[in-house]
């Protein structure tokens, strides 16, 4: 797996911390900074409990933090109103989930489209660029399939398409490999190393230190913080 | 407009994608709507007939009848000539027509008759030129009573309808018929007359003919038929004062169509009770419809995440679950107003009433049922909206 040159930052953490609860308060997470920049393939890892999880729904700007700040290119996002702060989530992050959560009523295509709306496009635009994203996972062929007749691993491809269709600058993975057996899994993840480009990165959640070791960057977490953060060499 | 059209897609979407339940929805708004169009319905179809019939005989004619001013006890009072003129110069009226009955003359289709039309006997009515104009009423055959026949006190006569069916009369012969035992030529046959029907067993004749053959002293009439078109209600209050003037002379009027306007009039209170128990099925459907969607926004908690990870705002997702209550409103409205239309013809056929439906009635229906969805799909799209994407996704 050859590296990309990392350059700007497109999404970083300055000094967050997220608590939850009123009475019984729990430091989900604990000043933490992280820069992710264009180019990078990273995973965050750490036992259940550690607040990757956490992190993850702060970085993709699901959930807001008790302090600190998160910057989408420098913009700081998390004390934009709803529909600014959901417009830049929908145009720079990309999400793919364990579960795929695809509509169920949806065919893959549809599910693909789903990322497009309101966003002024056509619906022949729509379909186009679903279509590619749709043909970047080698799923055209099911483009008319709903979720029940397709396998896991077909499911978390339409999930990938459905997160590159908009060109995100960031693609958040929680766990994409969680629910696939090992050939899906693998598949799975070269297609994560291929989203990789100049302009892109790529973060993994995971726990699974197979999946971290495919990253060209590594952070571990315990108990809200981050322990270490290292580039190593890619395992493919 | 692109993204209203992106929203009404992806609501529709999601109500077709759970027919069951959406069919389960519909019904409260399709019960409610088609149970007051119905009810409603029905009511006015039944008063149909005589509706219809008000508006065959119209509602602007008067009868104004002869009445001593001070009541005197055993007064024969007329209305005079010059009282009818007044009332024909007013400005509403359109037409009027002075009457005389006669009495005590016998009238025979044939001399053998008589003893059994002495005991039925006929009405006389001595009557001006312009009755037909006035009560609107052609002429089975034949003609009317004209001029030459008031100047010169002609002895022809006009039947009513039913007394030529009863003599069998044959339309446009030469026939005469006994009135008092002077022979009369019947020169013409008058159709129904549905507002006077007594007319339709009468005898009319010129006032000329009152004067000299039945010594009539005094030759105004006893009753004034007035058409007036416009004011209707107005010009009959007005025409006592006008007959009167102050003087001993006066009248009395009524509206004939007055008593089959209050037979045609729909029960109010019943259309009322009905309106209450249709709103209250609306009512009922519209908690169904907030009662069944907060389940659907638990059920689909999922994909209302996913949608917020996409980019769709809290607003986003609160308009898509409105839009969807909107569309079952809509579906409702026009189903319900439909299944209620499709009740009435069938009752009307059964019954054999006249159908009679209010368009805009079932637009009003309708829209009442568009606005208690999107009001009961205030609650679970306002909860859509303000679920936690991080909690419906369930991270790692």
């Amino acid at each position: 797996m050859s590296s990309t040159p990392v350059s700007e930052s497109l999404l970083s953490l300055e000094g967050v911390s997220r608590v939850y609860g009123e009475e019984v308060l729990v430091h989900a997470l604990r000043d933490v900074w992280l820069d992710i920049r264009a180019g990078e393939f990273l995973s965050i890892v750490g036992p259940s409990g550690s607040g990757k999880s956490t992190m993850l729904g702060l970085l993709g700007v699901l959930d807001l933090p008790t302090s600190g700040s998160i910057r989408i290119q420098g913009t700081e996002v998390n004390t934009l109103p709803d529909a600014e702060r959901s417009r830049l989530r929908g145009e720079a992050i990309g999400f793919v989930f364990q579960q795929f959560h695809l509509v169920p009523h949806l065919t893959a295509l549809g599910n693909v489209e789903t990322a497009l709306l309101y966003r002024n496009l056509s619906r022949k635009e729509r379909r186009r660029r679903s279509l590619e994203a749709l043909e970047k996972v080698d799923l055209v062929h099911r483009a008319d399939h709903r979720p029940i007749q397709m396998s896991g691993g077909e499911q978390q491809r339409t999930a990938i398409a459905r997160a590159i269709v908009t060109e995100p600058l960031v693609v958040l993975a929680d766990e994409p490999t969680g629910a696939l057996d090992t050939q899906n899994a693998s598949n799975v993840m070269e297609i994560f190393a291929g989203l990789r480009s100049p302009e892109r990165a790529v973060c993994i959640v995971t726990h699974d230190l197979e999946v971290a070791a495919a990253t060209g960057r590594r952070i571990s977490m315990l108990d809200g913080e981050i322990v270490s953060d290292e580039s190593q060499v890619a395992v493919s | 407009m692109r993204r209203f059209g992106e929203l009404i897609g992806v609501a529709v979407a999601g109500l077709t994608a759970r027919k069951v339940r959406t069919l389960l929805i519909l019904l409260g708004p399709i019960l409610g709507v088609a149970a007051i169009v119905a009810a409603i319905g029905i009511n006015e179809s039944s008063k149909g007939d005589l509706k219809a019939k008000l508006r065959e005989l119209g509602t602007d004619l008067i009868v104004a009848n002869a009445q001593d001013a001070i009541g005197g006890f055993g007064a024969d009072p007329r209305i005079p000539e010059e009282a009818a003129a007044r009332v024909a110069r007013l400005p509403d009226v359109t037409s009027v027509t002075g009457t005389l009955q006669l009495s005590n003359i016998v009238t025979l289709p044939f001399a053998a008759a008589e003893d059994y039309y002495r005991a039925f006997p006929v009405p006389i009515i001595a009557t001006h030129l312009n009755l037909p104009t006035t009560m609107d009423v052609p002429l089975v055959s034949g003609r009317f009573l004209n001029g030459f026949d008031e100047a010169s006190a002609s002895r022809v006569a006009v039947i009513g309808r039913d007394l030529a069916n009863e003599y069998g009369y044959i339309a446009n012969e030469a026939r005469s018929i006994q009135l008092g035992g002077v022979n009369y030529g019947v020169v013409g046959v008058l159709d129904y007359v549905l507002l006077e029907p007594s007319m339709d067993s009468a005898v009319f004749i010129t006032f000329a003919n009152a004067v000299e053959d039945w010594d009539v002293d005094d030759p105004d009439p006893t009753r004034l038929y007035i058409r007036a078109p416009t004011n209707t209600r107005y010009v009959a209050e007005e025409i006592p004062t006008v007959v009167s003037l102050g003087g001993p002379d006066g009248a009395n009027t009524k509206v004939p169509t007055d008593l089959l306007d209050a037979q045609s009039q729909v029960d109010e209170n019943l259309n009322n009770l009905t309106k209450m128990m249709g709103g209250l099925a609306l009512v009922v459907g519209g908690v169904g419809i907030a009662n069944v969607m907060s389940i659907s926004v638990i059920q689909r908690s999922s994909e209302i995440g996913i949608r917020r990870a996409l980019g769709h705002s809290r607003g986003t997702i609160a308009f898509q679950f409105l839009i969807e209550a909107l569309v079952i409103g809509v579906m409702g409205g026009i189903l319900g107003a439909g299944v209620g239309a499709g009740v009435v013809w069938m009752v009307s056929e059964m019954r054999d009433y006249t159908m009679i439906l209010s368009v805009s009635g079932l637009f009003r229906w309708a829209s009442v049922s568009v606005g208690v969805a999107v009001v009961a799909g205030l609650y679970p799209s306002t909860k859509a909206a303000r679920l936690e994407p991080l909690e419906t996704l369930r991270l790692g």
